[in-house]
């Protein structure tokens, strides 16, 4: 008897994450769908919300993957589905050209697993992330999804949940850290009702994007992990909280909620086995302060998105003064997962204080920029070298900022701390809500800090006082230095009024908000101190404290740096050497950036001091 | 249950708040923003204090931090001293002018503020007081807008308020005078609204709009004649009370 081996069906996945939607991937998506439809072919496609940069790749994108070969085909174009559709749906041929060329060893590969950067992650919150079709929950749960659920329902008592969640040692992944277990444990004793189940999706921090992925590309993922949560303590209700501007987070998430409740995943008598249980999505205008999780709480009640003081917590009086669980939406993420494969497995994965894994945006001046999924404990350096692959333009490595605006710079020093809870925290910065910023010796750190201080003035709630009036001053007082207007004593007027800020500030915000400026002075004392007493800024970034010059011995005459000044500063002869008219320079740094032979310096302006 | 207070100890209930133990003991705590009648703001965080409980040694603000068990309190450590004179400093430079302001820095041992940026002509140090009071009042119209450095008490989008009864509590409980009232020829300006005033039906002074008059008759049940100005009422109030004395003396 012969058998017939059948060929597998093909499966397209179309990136449509908003990175690759604003490179045309719809017309990609669309085109392709026309061909394999039109062709009758046995394959199938399927549009994926891909988070952007999930892979660092989306940069690259758009992304098309076609299965079951796990082809990887980035940059695509409309222009390319013919190709594609030819030579990789209907034959099995590999489009050379349309391959990803890997950062570190600059060859292409087919398999974006096969690269440095995908093979150091560990994926359980980002599991299903550019795998299913958000709006398919049978691509959910051909992946385990519900299955947990399902499990709690029929074999688990809301204590044996509980428990396994403790167990696992699963954090919250908004940045606190404070154990879920405990948090569910605490809530559930209360004896008030009702009791409301809450996601923050407020994600605030510049440059994160990680909570937006999951909402966007596995929204199901969230709605399993609350579901768990509610039969755990007892809910009926609960509320994603998702800032508006993720305009397909919402829209995706609220498609997820409507097939989860036409499948009988939410509403009443869940599975026939009496959970009554449903979501409602409240969107959020947009204030930082907002994912703070009591202000978070006043603005679904339609109040002012101010905090209140947390001496009696939310899983005591939470929302509308009931007990509430509030977790992230990556923890959410992983709790399904821990369910169903157990606390043990889970504790296997990072360290023994911080199991499991964390995502990182990491971006900045690194070769790989996106988001990662990484196991706690790995160190910052294999972060940054091996799967970021290093600082681009062989420039040097100067610190990482961690924890979003109100996190912290850790410098070279501390490349090899592990990265956990724990650890960070003691070196001054946090986990946050997972932003990872490097930086290279281009970069100043009193105007980092400058900067982050200028993005917690305008963000605060400007309810309590330290927050609001300590940022104003400190931050004045980083803009004079800045300016070279830096005075003796600046130094440690900042570490007192940031000492105050951290001790007696209402909420997370105002105490964590003086930690850029913390750790930098903490870290980098000698460049405040080159800017207050020797008016010089060593990275040549502030304007008034930088002054640039051609080293002649560096030059090539190449002309390069005339070329790319925008106000005609530089001048010279090609094959010889070029001078820069320091009365024209504005200080933008491009002949800097541009020139490959590190010829373009800076020193320091000398400066009367105007006290 | 005991809790200590600057190695004193005092009895003190559960859930009260750290600050009436203290002031019921006469042990004196700074705040800005607390009114007996509209307490446990924690916006100022001038009130702050050390409690130790185990192990733990945290900074708290007292008036709105409850008594769970029994914590050593210290009201005025080192630390806790330098945090609030550099609250205070703080809010000196944001309200440099007001009086109210000059008397708290002179009491910290500051003198004029050489390197922060002082923002002259507001005296508002947003110590939430007339929003609580406006609110406690059910009428609601006026609250914080913006936020962080932006952040000030306004009506909505600063236009005149439709529900404002021009009542004046706000400006009232304002500990810097920074709400202003403008009273002349029978009228009253506040927020941007003009109202006509009303007579006192005892001595014809002008007293009490004509919005909030009406509020008063739908909480008490007065008639508008037995509405009184401040002043006449106090004396009605004496008169009530020396006829009580008269007729225990009669006895």
């Amino acid at each position: 008897m012969v058998f017939f081996k059948r060929k597998p069906v093909k499966t397209v996945l179309v990136c449509c994450g908003t990175g690759c939607l604003a490179n045309n991937s719809l017309e990609v998506y669309e085109g392709l769908k026309k061909r394999i439809e039109g062709a009758g072919v046995r394959a199938r496609i399927r549009p994926v919300t891909k988070a952007t940069g999930c892979n660092g790749l989306c940069e690259r994108g758009p992304i098309v993957k076609i299965q079951p070969d796990d082809i990887f085909y980035c940059g695509v174009k409309a222009a390319d589905v013919d190709e594609i559709f030819e030579r990789s749906v209907l034959n099995d041929e590999i489009i050379t050209r349309l391959l990803y060329r890997d950062t570190s060893t600059g060859e292409r590969v087919k398999s974006h697993r096969e690269t440095e950067f995908y093979k150091r992650q560990y994926k359980i919150a980002l599991r299903n992330i550019g795998e299913i079709d958000p709006a398919s929950i049978d691509d959910y749960m051909e992946r385990d999804g519900y299955r947990a659920l399902k499990k709690v329902l029929t074999s688990m008592s809301p204590q044996e949940v509980m428990a396994e969640i403790e167990k696992s040692g699963l954090r919250g992944r908004g940045g606190a850290g404070f154990p879920t277990g405990v948090k569910w444990k605490q809530c559930e004793r209360v004896e008030a009702l009702p009791k409301y189940v809450v996601c923050n999706g407020d994600e605030g921090d510049p440059g994160a994007f990680m909570d937006r992925s999951i909402m966007e590309g596995d929204p199901h993922s969230v709605i399993e992990g609350m579901l768990i949560c509610a039969y755990a303590i007892g809910a009926e209700k609960g509320f994603i909280y998702i800032r508006d501007e993720y305009a397909l987070a919402i829209k995706n998430m609220t498609t997820a909620l409507e097939e989860a409740r036409k499948r009988g995943f939410l509403g009443q008598n869940i599975l026939q086995k009496g959970l009554n249980f449903d979501i409602e999505i409240v969107r959020g205008g947009g204030a930082f302060v907002c994912g703070e999780s009591t202000a978070l709480m006043a603005s679904i009640e339609g109040r002012v998105g101010e905090p209140r003081v947390k001496y009696i917590r939310s899983v005591e009086r939470g929302l509308w003064d009931k007990p509430t669980v509030l977790n992230n939406v990556e923890t959410w993420a992983n709790v399904p997962v821990i369910i169903n494969r157990g606390a043990q497995w889970f504790r296997s994965i990072g360290t023994e204080g911080s199991p499991g894994t964390k995502v990182f945006s990491l971006v900045g001046k690194v070769k790989n920029t996106g988001l990662i999924e990484v196991p706690m404990g790995i160190t910052l350096r294999e972060i940054i070298f091996s799967i970021g692959g290093g600082i681009p333009r062989g420039r040097e490595f100067k610190a990482v900022q961690t924890g979003g605006p109100s996190g912290g710079c850790i410098p070279k020093e501390l490349l090899d701390l592990p990265v956990d809870f724990d650890s960070l925290t003691e070196s001054g910065s946090m986990m946050g809500s997972g932003g990872m910023i490097v930086m290279d010796d281009t970069t100043c750190m009193v105007e980092v800090a400058r900067y982050y201080l200028q993005f917690l003035a305008e963000e605060s709630c400007g309810k309590c006082v330290p927050c609001r009036e300590g940022i104003k001053q400190m931050l004045g007082i980083l803009e004079d230095i800045c300016a070279g207007r830096g005075r003796e004593g600046d130094i440690d007027l900042l570490l007192d009024i940031g000492a105050t800020l951290q001790e007696a500030s209402l909420c997370g915000l105002g105490k964590t908000a003086p930690n850029p400026v913390l750790s930098t002075i903490r870290y980098f004392r000698e460049e405040y101190e080159e800017h207050i007493r020797n008016k010089y800024c060593p990275a040549g970034v502030c304007k008034e404290l930088t002054e640039f010059y051609i080293d002649i011995d560096a030059c090539r005459g190449c002309g390069l740096c005339e070329q790319k000044c925008p106000v005609g500063a530089i001048s010279g002869e090609r094959r010889r050497t070029y001078t820069i008219d320091g009365t024209k320079c504005i200080k933008c740094g491009q002949c800097r950036e541009a020139c490959r032979f590190g010829a373009i310096k800076n020193r320091g302006r000398r400066h009367e001091d105007n006290h | 249950m005991k809790i200590t207070i600057d190695g004193q100890k005092y009895e003190a209930q559960y859930g009260e708040y750290i600050l009436d133990v203290a002031r019921r003991n006469n042990i004196f705590i700074p705040t800005l923003c607390h009114l007996e009648a509209l307490p446990g703001q924690g916006n100022c965080r001038l009130c702050i204090v050390e409690v130790l409980e185990g192990k733990r040694r945290r900074v708290v603000v007292s008036c709105s931090y409850p008594v769970k068990g029994e914590i050593e309190v210290l009201t005025n450590s080192e630390r806790i001293r330098k945090m609030r004179k550099n609250i205070v400093r703080l809010l000196a430079a944001a309200a440099p002018d007001s009086d109210f302001m000059k008397e708290l820095q002179k009491e910290y041992g500051l003198q004029g503020e050489e390197r922060f940026q002082v923002t002259r002509g507001e005296d508002c140090i947003l110590c939430g007081l007339c929003v609580r009071a406006c609110e406690e009042l059910g009428i609601y119209a006026i609250s914080t807008v913006n936020r962080g450095i932006t952040k000030k008490v306004s009506t909505p989008f600063t236009e005149p308020s439709e529900v404002c009864i021009g009542c004046g509590a706000c400006a009232y409980v304002c500990p810097t005078g920074s709400i202003k009232v403008k009273e002349e020829g029978g009228k009253r300006e506040i927020w941007g609204k003009t109202f006509a005033l009303l007579p006192c039906p005892s001595c014809g002074k002008y007293f009490i709009t004509r919005e909030e008059l009406e509020y008063v008759q739908a909480k008490t049940g007065l008639a508008p004649e037995k509405i009184l100005c401040e002043k006449c009422r106090q004396e009605q109030a004496g008169r009530k009370m020396g006829d009580v004395f008269k007729d225990i003396a009669m006895k």
